[in-house]
C-alpha cells in the first residue's frame, strides 16, 4: 500500500477485485448514459445557427463527460478503500485483551464518585474506545465466580452494552478463579492481555500465579478508589436462648479498617422495627466485638445497621448492613412414654413452648396430634408415626430400634460430631456413664457421639471396644435419635448438656434435618430443606426480583450476590426468610493498592492504539465518498456536468 | 418520435414514451359548446366595436354601380358616358370617369398550415390554429362574407370550397375537425397551387408557424402578386420561443427528420430564445415591408382575445 498505509480489513485483492467490479459497472452505466436523449424540434434550422459553435461545446462536452465518470470511480474507489480499513503505519500483530472488571464488594465504595464500580465502566469505556483494527477484547465479570459477560470481539457496541448491566456484589473478588478463566479464554492467542480493573485489594495464590504464567499474557491494572473513612460490620449472629425462645442473643463485631479513630452508631431492627441503637467507639484498625444480650421482641429477623456518627463520612456502604434469621418460635406437642423420670419432666419443662403429654407404657397408644414421641425406656410394638427419642431402647422385639449385643462399661464421650445440631452448645466429654448399651447399628445410622474404644470393658459379644452413645437414624420412614444409655445411670441430667441435648434433639426433628443457622454469607449454598418432592422454589430477592431455581436433593439450588432477607417459597413446605450476609473478608480495607503484581510480574497500565474516531481513515474514505456524491448530485442538477 | 413532442422530461433510454391524448378526444372537445359560445361573443363584441359595418360591408374600388363616388380615372373608349364627369371636364378640359363604390360580398380565404410542425405544443398548435381559423370564419360568415378553408403542407391538401351563411359554421367546423397533421412545409409551392385554383380574388389569411426550409417569402409574395388581399398570423408555443431543454440531446426536426447532437447549456438556450425572435421578427419586417399586416400569436393567449387582437390592429372588418 503507498504512503505507508496498512489493510487491516479486505486484502488488497479483495479491495481491488471490488473496485474493478464496481468500476466496470460505473463504466457501463456510464457508456449508457453516452446515448443522447432524442427531442423532437418543430424547426431544427434555427438550433443549427447555434452549432456552428459545435467545437467548442463539444470540447466542454467531453470533458463534462470524462468529470463526471471520474466522480463516479472516484467514490467507488474511496468506498473500496474503506472496506479495506487502511492503517498508517505497520499493524499490530492481532491482540487479545480479557478485561476482568471486578464486582466485589470493594467497588461499591463511594470514595470516587458516584461508585468505584461506576468509574471502572467508564475506564473500561476508554478502553473499547481505543481498540486498534486489530484487537479483540472480552468483558468478564470477577466476583465470587468469574464469568465473560462479552465473547472476543472487536464491535465497540456489543462491549459497551454488555457494560451497563453489570452491577456490584457483596462478595468478594476471587482472582484464582479469574486468572484461570483468563488463562483457559486466552489459550493460543498470539499476543494475550490480561486486564484488572480493580482497587487491587485482591492476592493470587500459587493456583493464580501458575495459571498467567502458563498463559504468558500481559498484566495490567486500572486502578479504582482513592481511599476513604469506613467502619464495617464483620460478624453478625444472633440465637434464641435455648431455654428462653422469646428472648436471644447478638455477637456483633465491627471493624475500624482506616487509620482514624470512629464513633459508630449501631442500630438494631427486628422485623422492620427498631429495637436497641447505641454509640460505639472503635479505635483506628481495632476491631471491636459485642454481645448484645436479652433481645427480645424478635419474631424472624434481625438486622444491624452501622453508621458513622458523622453523616456521609463512611465511603463503603457494602460493610454497613447485617442480617440474621432467628429461629421460629412455635408449639411441640411431645408424647414422653415413661414409667416416670423426673430428670426428663424438668429438662422438658425449661421450654414453655413444648406441650408434653405424658403416658405410661402399659397405658400407651400414639396420640394422633404429637410431633415427637419420646420413649424412656420403652420400645413400642409398632413404631409411630412421627419422629422419636429413644432414651435406652434396651428391648429384644422385632420393633426394637436395634438389636441388642450387650453392653459396654463405663464408656467415655470421646467421639463427637460438634457441628451437629444436637449437640449445639453442648460439653459431653467429662459425662461419666455406668453402662451403654451395644447395638448393631443399621444402614444409614450416623453415630453422634460415642466411644472411640480406649478402655473400658464390654461384655456381651465380642469385637471392638467401641460404642455408640448417641445415634441419629431413621426408622419407619421417621427421623429417630437413640440415647443408647439410662440417663439416670450416668451424671449427664445434672449437666447443662441434659436439657440442651432434649431440646435440640426435638428442634432437630421440626426442622425436618435442616440447619438452624442465622444467616448464609453471599456465594454460600443454602442449607434450608424444602419438601423433597417439590422440583423448583421460588426466591424472592431484596430488591424484589423473583426467581425460580431447582431443588436438588431436597435443597434449593440458589447462591446469592446481594446481601439482605430473602423469601424463599416452596410446594409443600411453608414459606421461609433466610438471611444472607455480605462475605467481605478485606475488602473493607479502603485505600486502593500502590502496585499491583502476580507473582513476579508487575501490572503496568494498559496501552492500546489510542485511535480516536477521526484518526480512522476509512472514516475520512466514506466521508469523502458522500462528499463527492453531494458535489456531483449539486454539480448534475446544475447542469454542470451531465 | 412522439406524437406529443413538448414532453421534455429526462427519460432512460429503454423507457416507453407515454401515449399522447387521443385525438378524437380533443377533437370532441375543440369546438364544444363553449366554444361557440365564445364565437357568438366574439361576433358580438366586434360587431359592437369596429361600429358601421353592416351586411355585405366591404366596398371594392371598382367601377361599380354604388351610389357613392370613390373616385376619378381617365376616359376609355368604350366606357359609359354616363358616368362622364362634366363639371370637371368643364373645368379641366380633361375626360375623367366618375367611380362608384360597388357593395359586393368579401371573399376570404382562411388556409391553415396542417404540416407535421404543427403538431408541436401542448395543446398543439394545430388545434389552436383551428380555433382561431373558425373564430375568423365565423366572423366573416356573420358579416354576409364568404368564407373558403384551405389546409396546406408541402401543398394544398385539403379545401372546403366558399361558402355563405352564419348556418355554414357547423361545416368549416367539421371540415377544420378532420383535419390531421402530415407533412413537410412549402408555402411557395401551396401558394402557387392556391392562386392557381381560386378565380375570385379576397382576403387571404394564412395561419401558420412559418417554419418553412424554403423560406416563408415567395409564398406571401405570390399572394400578393396575384392580387389576394394577404394576412398572416404566425401561430407558436412559448416552448418553442423559450425551450427547458438541457445537456447532450439529439433534436429531430419534425417534419424533415433531420437530427442534429447538441449539448444544451443555459448559455446557448439563451442564444436560442435571440435567434427564435430574430426569425419572428424576420418575418414580421418582410410583412411590413410588403404592406402585409402580420400577427405573431402565441398559443398561450387565449384564442378570444388574440382574434380581438387580430380585429383590433388588423382592419379586417374595417
Amino acid at each position: 500500500m503507498p504512503l505507508g498505509l496498512h489493510l487491516a480489513g479486505w486484502s488488497a485483492l479483495q479491495v481491488l477485485g471490488l473496485f474493478a467490479g464496481v468500476g466496470a459497472g460505473v463504466v457501463v452505466l456510464y457508456l449508457l448514459k453516452l446515448r443522447r436523449r432524442r427531442v423532437a424540434v418543430p424547426f431544427v434550422q434555427l438550433w443549427e445557427q447555434l452549432l456552428a459553435d459545435r467545437p467548442t461545446s463539444r470540447l466542454f462536452s467531453s470533458l463534462s463527460r470524462w468529470f463526471s465518470l471520474l466522480i463516479a470511480l472516484l467514490v467507488a474507489l474511496a468506498l473500496s478503500l474503506a472496506l479495506g480499513d487502511p492503517q498508517a503505519g505497520p499493524l499490530d500483530d492481532e491482540r487479545h485483551w480479557v478485561v476482568l472488571l471486578d464486582t466485589s464488594a470493594s467497588m461499591r465504595a463511594t470514595d470516587v464518585e458516584p461508585n468505584r464500580l461506576a468509574f471502572a465502566k467508564r475506564r473500561v469505556e476508554g478502553l473499547v474506545r481505543q481498540l486498534g483494527a486489530r484487537d479483540r477484547m472480552l468483558l468478564a465479570q470477577m466476583g465470587e465466580t468469574t464469568f465473560p459477560i462479552t465473547p472476543f470481539t472487536d464491535r465497540a457496541d456489543t462491549l459497551l452494552a454488555a457494560l451497563t448491566p453489570v452491577q456490584p456484589t457483596d462478595g468478594r473478588a476471587d482472582l484464582d478463579a479469574a486468572l484461570r478463566f483468563a488463562r483457559d479464554a486466552l489459550r493460543g492467542s498470539d499476543s494475550p492481555h490480561i486486564v484488572l480493573v480493580s482497587d487491587g485489594r485482591i492476592t493470587p495464590t500459587a493456583a493464580g500465579e501458575r495459571a498467567l504464567a502458563e498463559v504468558e499474557a500481559a498484566l495490567h491494572w486500572i486502578r479504582v478508589g482513592q481511599g476513604g473513612r469506613n467502619l464495617a460490620i464483620s460478624a453478625f449472629a444472633v440465637r434464641r436462648y435455648p431455654l428462653d425462645r422469646s428472648r436471644g442473643q447478638c455477637l456483633i463485631e465491627l471493624w475500624n479498617p482506616t487509620e482514624r479513630d470512629e464513633v459508630a452508631e449501631l442500630t438494631l431492627v427486628a422485623d422492620g422495627r427498631t429495637v436497641d441503637m447505641q454509640q460505639l467507639s472503635v479505635g483506628a484498625g481495632a476491631r471491636v466485638q459485642r454481645i448484645l444480650d436479652d433481645i427480645s421482641g424478635v419474631d424472624q429477623t434481625l438486622e444491624a445497621r452501622l453508621a458513622i456518627v458523622e453523616a456521609g463520612a463512611d465511603r463503603q456502604p457494602a460493610d454497613d448492613r447485617a442480617y440474621a434469621r432467628v429461629a421460629r418460635r412455635e408449639r411441640v406437642k411431645v408424647q414422653v412414654v415413661s414409667e416416670g423420670n423426673l430428670y426428663l419432666q424438668a429438662a422438658l419443662l425449661l421450654d414453655e413452648y413444648l406441650d408434653v403429654v405424658e403416658t405410661k407404657p402399659a397405658d400407651y397408644t400414639p396420640l394422633p396430634d404429637a410431633q415427637v414421641a419420646i420413649f424412656d425406656s420403652f420400645v413400642p410394638s409398632t413404631p409411630p408415626s412421627v419422629p422419636v427419642l429413644y432414651l435406652n431402647p434396651a428391648s429384644d422385639s422385632e420393633a426394637a430400634p436395634f438389636p441388642i449385643r450387650g453392653t459396654v462399661e463405663r464408656p467415655y464421650f470421646d467421639r463427637l460430631v460438634r457441628d451437629h445440631p444436637i449437640l449445639r452448645w453442648t460439653a459431653l466429654r467429662d459425662v461419666n456413664v455406668k453402662e451403654s448399651l451395644a447395638v448393631r447399628l443399621q444402614a444409614g445410622d450416623r453415630v453422634i457421639a460415642g466411644d472411640r474404644g480406649r478402655g473400658g470393658t464390654r461384655s456381651g459379644a465380642a469385637g471392638s471396644r467401641a460404642a455408640p452413645l448417641l445415634v441419629a437414624g431413621e426408622r419407619a420412614g421417621q427421623p429417630m435419635v437413640a440415647l443408647l444409655f439410662d440417663p439416670r445411670k450416668s451424671d449427664l441430667p445434672l449437666r447443662v448438656a441434659w436439657p440442651l441435648l432434649l431440646l435440640n434433639t426435638i428442634r432437630s426433628f421440626l426442622s425436618n434435618g435442616g440447619e438452624e443457622v442465622s444467616s448464609f454469607r453471599v456465594g454460600e449454598p443454602w442449607r434450608v430443606a424444602v419438601d423433597p418432592d417439590a422440583r423448583t422454589a421460588t426466591v424472592a430477592t431484596p430488591s424484589g426480583e423473583r426467581l425460580e431455581v431447582p431443588v436438588v436433593d431436597g435443597r434449593p439450588s440458589y447462591r446469592a450476590t446481594r446481601a439482605g432477607f430473602y423469601r424463599l417459597e416452596a410446594a409443600g413446605s411453608a414459606p421461609e426468610t433466610v438471611a444472607v450476609q455480605p462475605d467481605l473478608h478485606d475488602e473493607p480495607l479502603m485505600q486502593p493498592a500502590e502496585t499491583f503484581a502476580v507473582g513476579s510480574q508487575s501490572a503496568s497500565p494498559p496501552r492500546l492504539r489510542g485511535a480516536s474516531w477521526w484518526l480512522d481513515p476509512w472514516k475520512w474514505l466514506v466521508l469523502a465518498a458522500l462528499t463527492i456524491l453531494a458535489i456531483e448530485w449539486l454539480t448534475y442538477h446544475r447542469r454542470w456536468t451531465v | 418520435m412522439s406524437s406529443n413532442p413538448t414532453a421534455w422530461s429526462w427519460r432512460w433510454p429503454f423507457a416507453k414514451r407515454p401515449p399522447s391524448p387521443a385525438a378524437n378526444d380533443r377533437a370532441a372537445d375543440l369546438f364544444d359548446q363553449r366554444f361557440q359560445r365564445r364565437l357568438e361573443y366574439l361576433s358580438i363584441v366586434s360587431r359592437r366595436r369596429f361600429r358601421g359595418r353592416l351586411r355585405a360591408e366591404r366596398r371594392s374600388r371598382k367601377a361599380g354601380s354604388g351610389i357613392e363616388f370613390a373616385d376619378h380615372r381617365e376616359y376609355a373608349p368604350g366606357d359609359d358616358f354616363r358616368y362622364l364627369d362634366w363639371n370637371l371636364y368643364a373645368r379641366s378640359g380633361r375626360l375623367l370617369l366618375r367611380l362608384f363604390e360597388e357593395e359586393e360580398d368579401l371573399l376570404v380565404h382562411l388556409l391553415i398550415d396542417s404540416s407535421r410542425s404543427m403538431v408541436f405544443g401542448a395543446p398543439p398548435k394545430l388545434e389552436y390554429a383551428k380555433r382561431l381559423v373558425a373564430a375568423l370564419a365565423y366572423l366573416a360568415l356573420a358579416n354576409l362574407d364568404r368564407v373558403s378553408v384551405v389546409s396546406f403542407a408541402p401543398d394544398l391538401e385539403q379545401r372546403l370550397a366558399p361558402t355563405r351563411g352564419k348556418n355554414r359554421i357547423f361545416k368549416i367546423l367539421a371540415f377544420l375537425n378532420a383535419l390531421e397533421a402530415e407533412g413537410t412545409t412549402s408555402t411557395q409551392a401551396a401558394m402557387r397551387t392556391f392562386v392557381a385554383q381560386q378565380k375570385r380574388k379576397g382576403v387571404a389569411i394564412v395561419v401558420s408557424d412559418f417554419y418553412d426550409p424554403s423560406g416563408f417569402e415567395e409564398g406571401i409574395n405570390t399572394l400578393r402578386y396575384h392580387r389576394f388581399e394577404p394576412y398572416v398570423i404566425q401561430v407558436f408555443d412559448p416552448l418553442e420561443a423559450r425551450p427547458t431543454l438541457a445537456g447532450d440531446l439529439q433534436l429531430v426536426d419534425q417534419e424533415t427528420g433531420v437530427a442534429r447532437d447538441v449539448t444544451v447549456t443555459p448559455q446557448m438556450l439563451a442564444r436560442y430564445v435571440r435567434v427564435h425572435e430574430s426569425y419572428r421578427r424576420r418575418i414580421a419586417e418582410f410583412c411590413a415591408s410588403k404592406q402585409v399586416p402580420y400577427f405573431g400569436v402565441e398559443t398561450s393567449v387565449p384564442f378570444d382575445d388574440a382574434v380581438l387582437d387580430i380585429l383590433r390592429r388588423g382592419g379586417l372588418v374595417g
